[in-house]
């Protein structure tokens, strides 16, 4: 049984529809990460399955249980939000255990489980002031902290990292990975930001449009983009996209004589003359040595910045842009020509007409 | 720029309006506060010294602590019950519901209204041979026969607090619901995940929103409630056998009806001395309002 099922759950608002069809099924201990830029749906998806905001139709079970009608407080989950919605008024302590006091918990027991959770989260020292007392971080882990101590079967967390600086984000995204790891606790986290998806999540819903664009693990979503949007969207810099022609059981990418092998597991779709999109991650390519090979991209340089660990280069091929990451030392300089080297496993083809990824005879999708 | 410079420059600019407000607030006040050490008549000779005569005369009258109690009461309970239904009516007109901007607009009618109009409008409602009070309820058998709710000394106050509640409880639900968009949807919605019924949301999570405005309108609404005079005036001047006289009817009655002068002038620095009490109390409490929301 899951500890979260998501059937067919659709929302419209007049007719707009915001939510087209969304199924996912989630097991007990999941991290799964609602992933997608502003406005494709998945604060609302966070909403219903809350009990925020009301399904036009469809179903949400939680523990095999249908919770749609049921209260929010009846639903046995808690949520984070990203504003840390604490209670202004209220001690660090009370808004820990806020929940449990509305649930008429005893007080002894009460202080008891407001003292566990400080201490996993480290926040014990802070139980008696108020929340305009405390940083960001510390808000946060309040937040996070009111949520554990009611040990629901599912954890919603709506963006909470948004609000925090870049260095304090990192610390909590560390933090956050710590938890699930020690507790395995079942939660659904909605984010816009990639790294945060991709370091977190047990599974990544990539959403666009009221849509699940692509549900798989982390690697899966990375390396297997199931459509030109996912690769684009996942990953910084984002994924290459080189328009290219099949001909003769190449591809020829366009408006150049560039002419590399089609890897064997997409041999099945390669339709003489049909159009693609030839997808390879910045870090798949490498400067080439050595004579030229089939499975090189010969390019002129155009940038070069040095970010620290790797040095980003956009460079032409045609008229076409590659950006690759390359180790630091490599001495490249503007207008200089060379190869960049790649392994066949890397390429990703996509169709241009639909947007989806070839069929890979290798792995399922 | 120096610091001195600045400081002389703010008060030049300042100056024109010191110099108004000491002719048409500072003057009169010297002046009442002189007039007050003397028994002058309002039409005559400006009168002799007398100390603090009419100071201790009216401090020990029974007409000026009737009068203290019956302000009192008028200004607890009209502004208690004003607190509580604009309060309400704030928190009624946040709910989304189909004609609710109309119902909005209606709402800040009775305060936008002059209040000799509204004075005027309650005491044709509470008349007690065609007024719509006594015909409602005596066709509801509330009471047998039509009464005179005005001419009544142990009804008078109350009808004039309901009146009073009417006119001004939508400026206290106009703050109230201007204070309401304040509160942040997410924490709402954490208290329902939390658990928290109606009224644990109203304390928790909606009053510490309000609080600080309310005291506001507190604040506003006590002083104005004490110094009343003008809805009283209307409707019974302060009658029936001084029932419904307030402290301001009263200052009316000594200055300008008995023609006392002085003993007046020392009753309304009384009042003002009241007020400005009750206005510094109500700063403090607001300063630690705002203190404690922080």
């Amino acid at each position: 049984m899951s500890a979260l099922e998501i059937r067919d759950i659709r929302k419209s608002y007049g007719s707009v529809e915001t939510l087209k069809g969304i199924d996912i099924a989630l097991q007990s201990g999941e991290f799964l990460v609602l992933l997608g830029s502003s406005g494709c749906g998945k604060s609302t998806l966070l909403n219903i399955i809350a009990g925020l905001a009301e399904a036009t139709s469809g179903d949400v079970l939680v523990g095999g249980r249908s919770i749609l009608g049921v209260h929010p407080k009846n639903r046995d989950i808690a949520m984070v939000f990203q504003s840390y919605a604490l209670y202004p008024n209220l001690t660090v302590h009370r808004n820990i255990g806020f929940g449990l006091e509305m649930r008429g918990v005893p007080a002894d027991e009460r202080d008891r489980a407001v003292h566990e959770a400080a201490k996993l989260l480290q926040i014990e020292t802070l139980l008696d002031r108020k929340p305009s007392q405390l940083s960001g971080g510390q808000r946060q882990r309040v937040a996070i902290g009111r949520a554990l101590v009611r040990k629901p079967q599912v954890f919603l967390f709506d963006e909470p990292l948004s609000n925090l600086d870049a260095k304090l984000r990192l610390e909590m995204r560390t933090e956050l990975k710590r938890l699930h790891q020690m507790l395995q606790t079942t939660i659904v986290y909605v984010t816009h930001d990639q790294i945060e998806a991709m370091t977190l999540a047990t599974r990544i819903a990539v959403m666009r449009d009221g849509r699940i664009e692509q549900l798989g693990t982390p690697e899966e979503i990375y390396d297997q983009p199931a459509t030109l949007y996912v690769a684009g969207f996942v990953g910084a810099p984002s994924m290459n996209m080189l328009q290219a022609v099949f001909t003769d059981g190449k591809l020829a990418i366009a408006d150049t004589d560039v002419r590399i092998p089609v890897p064997a597991r997409y041999r099945n779709s390669a339709r003489d003359g049909a159009r693609v999109v030839v997808g390879i991650r910045p870090e798949a390519l490498r400067v080439a040595t050595g004579a030229a090979t089939d499975l090189s991209l010969p390019v002129e340089i155009e940038v070069v910045e040095l970010t620290g660990p790797e040095l980003v280069t956009t460079a032409r091929i045609g008229p076409q842009r590659l950006t690759a990451c390359l180790p630091p030392r490599t001495r490249l300089a503007k207008s200089q020509t060379c190869s960049f080297a790649f392994d066949e496993t890397a390429l990703r083809l996509f169709d241009p007409a639909t947007g989806k990824a070839f069929p890979d005879q290798s792995s399922r999708v | 720029m120096s610091g001195t410079w600045m400081t002389t420059r703010a008060w030049l600019l300042m100056l024109p309006l010191l110099v108004v407000m000491l002719a048409v607030i500072g003057w009169p006040l010297a002046d009442t506060v002189g007039l007050s050490f003397t028994d002058a008549k309002l039409v005559g000779t400006g009168g002799n010294f007398v100390g603090f005569d009419n100071y201790a005369n009216m401090l020990s009258s029974a007409n000026f602590s009737r009068t203290l109690v019956t302000t009192t009461l008028f200004a607890v309970i009209s502004v208690a019950a004003e607190m509580v239904i604009g309060v309400l009516a704030a928190l009624l007109l946040n709910q989304q519901f189909h004609g609710r901007a109309i119902l909005r607009a209606l709402m800040i009618l009775p305060w936008a209204l002059p209040t000799v109009v509204n004075a005027t409008l309650w005491r044709l409602i509470y008349n007690p041979e065609y007024g719509a009070l006594n015909a409602a309820l005596t066709q509801l058998h509330l009471i047998d026969a039509y009464r005179s709710w005005l001419g009544e000394p142990g009804k008078a106050l109350a009808a004039l607090i309901v009146a009073d509640c009417w006119k001004n409880f939508p400026l206290v639900a106009l703050i109230a619901l201007a204070a309401l968009q304040a509160v942040p949807r997410d924490i709402t919605a954490a208290s329902l995940v939390d658990g928290a019924g109606a009224f644990n949301r109203f304390r928790f999570v909606i009053l510490p929103y309000l609080a600080g405005p309310l005291m506001v309108a507190l604040v506003l609404r006590t002083i104005e409630a004490f110094k009343v005079f003008d809805i009283i005036w209307v409707m019974t001047r302060g009658g029936p056998a001084n029932s419904t006289r307030t402290l301001s009817i009263l200052v009316y009655q000594e200055a300008f009806s008995f023609q006392r002068a002085g003993s007046g002038a020392s009753l309304a620095l009384i009042v003002t001395l009241l007020v400005t009490v009750l206005a510094i109390a109500y700063a403090a409490l607001v300063r630690k309002t705002a203190g404690s929301a922080a």
